[in-house]
C-alpha cells in the first residue's frame, strides 16, 4: 500500500517532502509526507484507478495514527460500508471505528467526502464513523466524522 | 490462531482478492481463502458482537465471490440457526445470498424459470457430498 502511495504522489509530479493540507474535522493545518523513492517503471503493473484507492488508503491510516492514535483492526469486505475497521484507545476506551477512505487523483475532494460520509454512515452497530478522502493532485487529505454529516454541520 | 493474527491474514486476503478483481484475473481461490479466515473469525467471535457480526457477513459473501454457492449456502444456514444473532444479522446474511440469487437468475434465465438458485445450490451440495450417482439413490 506504501508503495502504491508513493506511485500516485510521484505520478502527480510530487517528491518525498511534500506539503499536505489536512482537514481534521473541518480544522485546516499541513504536514509533510515523507516516503522511500517510488519505482514509476513498475507504475503499469497496477490497475490505474486501484492506486489512486490504495493509495489514499496508506496516507488516511497514516494520517488517523498520527492525529486519533487509531489503531487498525482489520480491513472489512465491500458491501459493509466502510473499508477498515479501527480501534481508538483514547482515555483507556476501546472504541470501534469504522473508516471509508477514497482517493482522488484530480480535482476536488468536496463531493467525495459528501458521498463516503453518506456511506459510512450506513454503518450499524459501531461506536464511531468517519470518511477520509486524499487528494494526489495537490496533496491533500480530509477526515470528518459522519455524525457531522448527518446533523448538518 | 488467535484473532490478531486472524484479523492480520483476513486483511492481507481481502487486499490480494481485491487487487485481482482489479486486474480482470478471476480470483476464485482469493475470495475462497479471504471466506476460510472470516469463517475462522466467525466461530473465534460472537454475533453480538460487531467484528463477529461483519466476520460472518463476510464468510458468506466471499464464498460467493469463489463461486461457492452451496458453502455460501450452508454458512448462511448455520448463522440463521444461531439463535442468539441479532436479528439484523440474520437478515443482512440473507439479503446478501438474496442479492447472489438475483444476480444468478438474470444471468442464466432460461435455468432460472425450471429451478431456483435455491435448489441448484442443494443439487451442488449433493454431488459435493456424494458424487453424482447419490441423484440415483
Amino acid at each position: 500500500m506504501v508503495e502504491l502511495a508513493t506511485l500516485a504522489l510521484e505520478r502527480n509530479a510530487h517528491t518525498s517532502g511534500a506539503r499536505v493540507s489536512l482537514v481534521l474535522e473541518q480544522v485546516l493545518s499541513s504536514g509533510v509526507l515523507l516516503w522511500p523513492a517510488a519505482d514509476l517503471s513498475k507504475i503499469d503493473l497496477y490497475d490505474h484507478n486501484r492506486i489512486t484507492e490504495d493509495g489514499a488508503e496508506a496516507v488516511a491510516l497514516v494520517l488517523v495514527h498520527r492525529h486519533r492514535e487509531w489503531r487498525v483492526v482489520r480491513r472489512i469486505q465491500h458491501g459493509e460500508h466502510a473499508d477498515w475497521l479501527l480501534e481508538d484507545c483514547q482515555g483507556g476506551v476501546h472504541e470501534r471505528v469504522a473508516l471509508e477512505v477514497s482517493g482522488v487523483d484530480r480535482g476536488a475532494t468536496n463531493s467525495r467526502l459528501t458521498e463516503k460520509l453518506i456511506q459510512v454512515a450506513k454503518m450499524m452497530n459501531v461506536h464511531q464513523r468517519w470518511a477520509c478522502v486524499v487528494g494526489f493532485e495537490e496533496p491533500t487529505a480530509v477526515l470528518r466524522p459522519a455524525e457531522e454529516q448527518l446533523h448538518g454541520y | 490462531m488467535d484473532i490478531d493474527t486472524l484479523n492480520a491474514l483476513v486483511t492481507d486476503a481481502i487486499w490480494r482478492a481485491q487487487e485481482l478483481d482489479a486486474l480482470g484475473i478471476q480470483p476464485a481461490s482469493a475470495w475462497r481463502e479471504v471466506s476460510v479466515f472470516e469463517e475462522e473469525l466467525a466461530k473465534a467471535l460472537p454475533s453480538s458482537e460487531l467484528e463477529g457480526q461483519i466476520a460472518r457477513r463476510g464468510a458468506v459473501r466471499a464464498a460467493l465471490k469463489a463461486g461457492e454457492y452451496a458453502r455460501a449456502q450452508s454458512l448462511c444456514d448455520t448463522y440463521l440457526a444461531d439463535t442468539d444473532a441479532p436479528t439484523f444479522l440474520k437478515t443482512g446474511v440473507q439479503e446478501i445470498l438474496e442479492e447472489a440469487d438475483r444476480e444468478i437468475s438474470s444471468r442464466f434465465q432460461h435455468a432460472a424459470k425450471h429451478h431456483t438458485p435455491r435448489e441448484a445450490r442443494d443439487l451442488a451440495s449433493r454431488f459435493s457430498d456424494a458424487g453424482a450417482f447419490s441423484l440415483a439413490a
